[in-house]
């Protein structure tokens, strides 16, 4: 499933996924030995090993010291993106370093492939922690290197790291003060049309939620909805309230909800925000009967049917419904709404939560090979390699050329990105803390109409609350 | 391996006819162990033990420990924490309100599937017409095997055929529905509400296994003895009685294992639930235990803690059988045992 916080991208179909899934849960949960089995562990490996620790070298061509000859164990999530992004980098990796051989491996069961491993004590160098199956970070965060070192080495031109990224786009991999993810794909949450549609009819995407209700009741007029919405994927409601009241009331909703405040979720920025969105489900704009609509199905009635104008979501969506768009569609992404003309941060500001985490864990046999992959994958023509062909901005700023190849998608998330300037901001506790499922439920309802704003306010403080006050949950504080 | 043997061969000791020994009376299973017992015992007991310790018994009881541990499932320690996962559940509302909904399935699809694959049962055996021989409806064949359709098509496909039946857009239920007037179907969410996502999933699966169980008990009522049925008709019973007074006491324990397999079905249920709800349901209705331990140990990473849950849900599982057992010798009596 693609949730906003959840880094899936996704260019398969759902159905894939499910089923993947549920076959290989159904492999351990035939009943009794299931529930039970599902649980074993292979036995604690040692901790000694070949482990080369990484030390900085000061060689601009080798800064963390790769042993020549040596082997980097890569296993990268096989989705939407597939592997081959990384496979061109591991190409690269071995012209630069002497003798050394990448071996990437792609799957879509990282936590159950991987989790023999890390008990083991035998991870893999480098690791893109990905899709629905990924390893929750805070499980294995005191086992990971700390990046920040390959974002102070230069990359493969000479130029530092550092001084080529997108501004905002490390705080999500933070962890207790230390970089413990590099999420590789910039991803632009905003609200998608098809432009066409919208210039045939003189629509223009809305700055407010005022006229997002006007452009609803035009909608209306044509028998079309302002937006459509999947059971699995109702949290994408979620990320646009925030995105939209973060822009009202500024950073400290942001740092509020993200911090699992005791008053996060009565913010008077949010709670107005909530109150329109309430409005837009009340007078009938919502496309009826998402509550039991598989996710991709209800993004078709958008691309495709065109029954709905506009839907909320990632910017993987161009590439999710590549097979389930209308001609011409050109698919274009704008800035969340606010509720008045005069939000404390500019219209332009987005969300740029990035995707795809990479985690390079420090027990591995090669860490510094681990690090090295990373190093390229930032360097310009790795960089530039995967917004060719994926039709999608990573983190690397600078490398995607005024046509986009041709996609009108990926041309308006640039633009957005030059439009918003610093006026970004990004979040990662819904994914962080396993919220989706909880808040899928409280929206599936809210946006059927079956509850309302004050519901969904107290439901989210209450699933904030819980965790908080779990001991057991290592909290992330962000900043 | 060898045990220590008197006698030259173990053949050759049985079969010696003139030993005058008072201790020759040779007892049938009080054999020696010689080599052809040995690797008997070796091939057909000793490796499918070994197996079964290894492969069920070992996991089983690491399982139960590491629900007593705080384990996240990736670090080479398990930190031991007591009971603390128990209490939690007992806490979680969670976790409560999923077995509640594993219970109710628990409790309704065995009692459905099996009174409704009865009465099939009953209308292709002796539900025909009442004149001449005891014998089913007409074309019966055809519905059996017709019946049998679901069985063979996997879990996973089942429920992704009928979460298309039940897309609110343009899902086949909704389109009958609407197509005959009744247009308050019109894309109404049967997975998205909270009151009939349960229901419809529960129509999934009774479904699913309805033809099953009603071939398992044609084969049941066949074998009991068809004079019964003559005699039960002579003396004036209609279908209903003789179902209900001959039929049904005459499978008691082939309902008996239905019940048990069906119920074991119910409290897993995880493909139908995951490919129907992936995500749950509407404010959690068709959650059950099942998802939840995997959602704990594979996104939360509370590896620990669902372990807790499974040691919960195989308890269940054990109380349940020995429920019914129990019940159907209640009600059989002694030889509840037999059929």
């Amino acid at each position: 499933m693609t949730h906003p916080e959840t880094p899936t991208p996704t260019g398969r179909p759902v159905q894939r996924r499910t089923l993947l899934r549920a076959v290989s849960a159904a492999g351990l949960l035939t009943p009794l030995g299931a529930s039970l089995a599902s649980c074993a562990a292979s036995g604690s490996g040692s901790d000694s090993g070949t482990t080369t620790s990484a030390a900085n070298t000061g060689d601009p061509k080798n800064p963390f010291g790769v042993a020549p000859d040596s082997t980097v164990d890569a296993v990268i999530f096989d989705g939407g993106y597939g592997t081959d992004y990384a496979s061109f980098a591991a190409k690269t990796l071995e012209g630069e370093q002497q003798g050394v051989t990448v071996k990437v491996s792609g799957t879509t069961q990282i936590a159950q492939e991987l989790q023999p491993r890390f008990v083991g004590g035998n991870p893999p160098d480098i690791i893109d922690n990905s899709g629905a199956n990924a390893i929750g970070l805070s499980a294995i965060a005191s086992q990971l290197e700390d990046l920040q070192q390959v974002i102070d080495a230069p990359n493969l031109e000479g130029t530092k790291i550092a001084d080529t990224l997108y501004p905002n786009v490390l705080g999500v991999g933070m962890y207790d003060g230390k970089l413990a993810a590099v999420n590789y794909v910039l991803t632009v949450y905003a609200l998608w049309y098809s432009k066409t549609l919208f210039d045939d009819n003189g629509w223009a995407p809305p700055k407010t939620w005022d006229e997002a209700l006007a452009l609803g009741a035009e909608a209306k007029k044509q028998d079309k909805y302002l937006f459509t919405w999947g059971k699995e994927a109702a949290s994408y409601y979620l990320t646009m309230l925030l995105d939209s009241a973060i822009k009202s009331g500024g950073d400290e909703v942001r740092l509020a909800v993200a911090n699992l405040q005791p008053d996060a979720w009565s913010n008077q920025a949010l709670l107005d925000t909530l109150a329109k969105m309430e409005e837009v489900v009340k007078q009938g704009y919502m496309r009826p009967g998402g509550a039991g609509t598989q996710f991709t199905a209800a993004q078709a009635q958008w691309s495709q049917a065109q029954e709905a104008l506009l839907y909320p979501s990632g910017s993987w969506i161009e590439n999710e419904m590549k097979n389930a768009t209308a001609k011409d569609f050109t698919m274009t992404g704008a800035p969340a709404p606010t509720v008045t003309d005069s939000p404390s941060m500019p219209y332009e500001a987005i969300n740029n939560t990035p995707n795809e985490p990479y985690v390079v864990p420090s027990k591995g046999k090669n860490t510094a090979g681990g690090l090295e992959m990373l190093r390229v994958m930032l360097s310009t023509e790795a960089a530039t390699n995967f917004a060719k062909t994926k039709l999608a901005p990573t983190i690397v700023s600078g490398v995607v050329p005024k046509d986009a190849f041709g996609s009108s998608a990926l041309a308006s998330q640039v633009a957005m990105l030059e439009g918003a300037g610093t006026n970004t901001f990004s979040y990662n506790f819904v994914a962080y803390y396993g919220m989706t499922a909880d808040v899928n439920v409280l929206f599936n309802s809210f946006l059927s109409g079956s509850s309302d704003a004050k519901t969904l306010a107290a439901g989210m403080q209450k699933i904030s609350d819980k965790i908080r006050e779990d001991d057991s949950v290592t909290k992330v504080q962000v900043s | 391996m060898t045990t220590a043997d008197p006698a030259p061969t173990g053949a050759l000791a049985v079969d010696e006819p003139s030993s005058p020994s008072p201790r020759r009376t040779p007892r049938r299973g009080r054999r020696r162990w010689d080599l052809d017992r040995v690797s008997l015992v070796a091939v057909f007991l000793g490796i499918p033990f070994t197996f079964y310790v290894l492969m069920v018994l070992y996991p089983f009881t690491q399982a139960a420990y590491y629900s007593l541990t705080g384990w996240s499932g990736f670090s080479p320690t398990q930190p031991f924490v007591g009971l603390d996962n128990y209490v939690r559940l007992a806490q979680d509302d969670g976790f409560m309100s999923a077995l509640g909904n594993s219970l109710t399935l628990l409790v309704v699809v065995p009692a459905v599937t099996i009174v409704a694959s009865f009465a099939l049962a009953v209308l292709v055996t002796f539900g025909g017409p009442t004149s001449g021989g005891v014998r089913g409806l007409r074309g019966s064949g055809v519905y059996r095997v017709v019946s049998f359709f679901p069985y063979v098509v996997p879990a996973i496909v089942i429920g992704i055929i009928w979460s298309q039946v039940f897309n609110p857009a343009n899902g086949l239920l909704n389109g009958l529905l609407t197509l005959v007037g009744l247009d308050r179907f019109q894309d109404f969410a049967w997975l998205g509400d909270a009151s009939t996502a349960m229901p419809a999933s529960i129509v999934v699966i009774v479904w699913a296994f309805i033809g099953f169980y009603m071939v398992l008990f044609v084969a049941a009522i066949r074998s009991i003895d068809l004079e019964l049925f003559e005699a039960a008709r002579l003396d004036g019973a209609g279908r209903f009685r003789t179902a209900l007074h001959v039929a049904a006491p005459g499978i008691a324990g082939s309902v008996r294992t239905a019940y048990v397999y069906m119920g074991i079905l119910a409290l897993d249920a995880f493909v139908y639930m995951q490919a129907l709800n992936p995500t749950g349901g509407p404010e959690g209705s068709t959650k059950v235990v099942t998802q939840e331990i995997y959602e704990t140990a594979f996104t939360r990473g509370q590896f620990g803690l669902a372990c807790a849950m499974g040691v919960v849900l195989a308890v269940v599982t054990l109380v349940f059988t020995a429920l019914v057992f129990a019940v159907v010798r209640l009600v059989r009596g002694s030889d509840g045992r037999t059929a």
